[in-house]
């Protein structure tokens, strides 16, 4: 083959699996404009009713705000845990270091069902134990959603302050610099794309997380997600379209952001 | 290959006499370790040990040692029947994401000029981070009866297939969800492949086929490994794909486990499903990163 025909077959290849994982997202966001009551190609015309209808759906309402409170506690809570922990993980010295680094990554590793499973046994032992209401709470939730954020918080946070320039530090802390004046004003502007990423980052992981949260939601306190399976067990509409259009929407903007501050690809 | 001592990886900064105290020693890793250790290390532990106890239909479950649940898996042909699904299933996907995700990667790491790869990069990533629940809608809006894929065929003439509620659909949904983590984890391996290798070999006559079998293949099988590996173990725990796509005839681990636990308030057997589907996991990809990387030492000697 010469090298022309070798570079567009690989195009060509490259175009067909490139249009294979975009196919879903394309379509979705597409029929959420068709007009057909029953949905069915081709489209009878266009209309922006849907985004109404689920606008006016409660559970998808209650489970976006849901959503949302609960990604924000979970990106909030993941950073302020988790930006002590890569300092330490990166900067600090001590035993076992290695271990606890494979100790803080686990939640990624550990399939969502898994855990999930594991975390619902264990809210209904303590709450039988100590006469408190766990699973079904948002408080169960926030736990399971920051735990699922951390470790992406702690992959981008160490990355960023590994290529941080430890020279600056000992520059300032050289120049009398207080160990937390070196932090703050040194170290912490330094790490703050990877920062920024780790939080958009967070945030949308918790947002779409749907394996670990099946177990954990209770009657009128439901993700977004959970509110999506459990609607299309039933039907398959125009509403959904919608919703899921909004939500690539957020995801597809935290992504582009994101990837201003921190090479993404590296992520995974 | 001569190993680096830490000081030589890490850099002369860790021999600096004058080395500053980082506020964040030991202390930063406390509350997020103790976060693992409360809300993953426990939990699981305790679901381990309650997959010994046995299982009373009316009281939920009583304390116990028995091997009753893992033997219950074993001679239950239903349950047999799920793994091996399980496993077939998530083998096939695993396998069609080698195939397409290798001629991206490497299209993106050697024929794309870095502007276009970043912007082709985020368009990977986005689907990977739709949610399985807004993905699997959309495949059932395109395999579904009336669905895109059918009345495109139908226009055509041709009597549409049948694809919602089979196993190619969940074989369709599960590659859709792992093939953009296979792209990723291979473009960054390949991406530190120096090419000047593949140039020498196709300057000393090589067709582009053997310079990927005898050159790119062996320096990128660490990073093959990883992406099947990722692919398999995400295919493996499945749970959107095979519920909504697979339909109620089709049966696959974790939403066996989901049900169990949840639904039928098994506790003990459900412990002992989702035991079994980690153990099985990771007997499987230890088994062959061992394979891999006795194959690539031997290689790289």
């Amino acid at each position: 083959m010469s090298s022309t025909a070798i570079r567009r077959t690989y195009g060509a290849v490259s175009a067909l699996v490139l249009a294979f994982i975009l196919l879903p997202l394309v379509v979705i966001v597409w029929v959420s404009f068709f007009a057909n009551r029953i949905l069915a190609f081709p489209a009878s015309g266009y209309t922006l009713d849907w985004y109404a209808r689920a606008l006016a759906t409660d559970s998808f309402r209650d489970g976006f705000v849901t959503s949302v409170e609960t990604a924000l506690f979970a990106t909030a809570a993941s950073l302020l845990i988790g930006i002590p922990a890569s300092l330490g993980l990166v900067r600090g010295r001590f035993p076992g270091r290695d271990a606890i680094q494979t100790l803080l990554l686990a939640p990624m590793v550990v399939p969502g069902i898994v855990g999930g499973a594991a975390l619902f046994i264990a809210y209904i032992e303590v709450e039988a134990r100590l006469d408190l209401q766990i699973a079904g709470t948002l408080g169960g939730l926030l736990v399971a959603h920051t735990l699922i954020a951390l470790p992406w918080t702690i992959r981008l946070v160490t990355a960023s302050l590994a290529s941080a320039d430890r020279a600056i530090e000992e520059a300032a802390a050289s120049l009398g610099a207080s160990p937390l004046t070196v932090l703050r004003r040194v170290t912490l502007p330094a790490i703050r794309p990877g920062i920024v990423a780790a939080a958009l980052f967070s945030f949308v992981i918790s947002f779409i997380d749907l394996e670990k949260s099946i177990f954990l939601v209770g009657p009128g306190r439901t993700t977004l997600q959970i509110a999506l399976v459990n609607y299309l067990e039933w039907s398959l509409d125009g509403t959904v379209a919608a919703v899921a259009a909004v939500q690539i929407l957020i995801v597809g903007a935290a992504l582009l952001i994101s990837d201003r501050y921190a090479r993404l690809s590296q992520v995974f | 290959m001569a190993t680096l001592t830490r000081s030589e990886i890490i850099g002369p900064a860790e021999a600096h006499p004058a080395r500053i105290r980082s506020p964040a020693g030991i202390g930063g890793v406390l509350p997020a370790s103790l976060l693992v250790l409360v809300a993953l290390v426990g939990p699981l532990a305790l679901m381990f040990r309650y997959s010994f106890n046995r299982f009373v239909p009316g009281e939920l479950m009583v304390e116990g040692l028995t091997l009753a649940n893992y033997v219950k898996f074993l001679q239950d042909a239903f349950y047999r029947d799920v793994l091996l699904t399980t496993l077939w299933v998530a083998g096939l996907s695993t396998l069609i994401c080698l195939v397409l995700g290798f001629p991206v990667a490497y299209a993106l790491v050697r024929q794309v000029s870095p502007r276009w790869k970043s912007r082709l990069l985020i368009l990977v990533i986005l689907p990977l981070l739709m949610g399985n629940a807004v993905r699997t809608a959309a495949w059932m809006v395109i395999l579904g009866d009336k669905g895109l894929l059918a009345t495109l065929v139908a226009a055509t003439g041709l009597a549409p297939p049948k694809l919602m509620y089979t196993p190619t659909a969940v074989v369709i949904g599960l590659v859709s969800v792992t093939l953009p983590f296979m792209i990723v984890t291979l473009q960054s391996v390949l991406e530190g492949i120096d090419r000047t290798l593949e140039d020498a070999a196709e300057s000393l006559g090589a067709g582009h086929l053997t310079v990927l079998r005898r050159v790119v293949l062996p320096l990128a099988l660490p990073g093959l490994l990883a992406g099947t590996l990722l692919c398999f173990i995400l295919s493996m725990n499945a749970y959107a794909t095979p519920v909504l796509i697979g339909g109620p005839q089709f049966h696959m681990m974790a939403p066996e486990v989901y049900q169990q636990v949840a639904k039928a308030m098994n506790w003990p057997f459900g412990a002992a499903l989702a035991f079994v589907l980690m153990a099985v996991t990771l007997v499987l990809t230890t088994a062959a990163n061992v394979l891999v990387q006795r194959r690539y030492r031997r290689w790289s000697e």
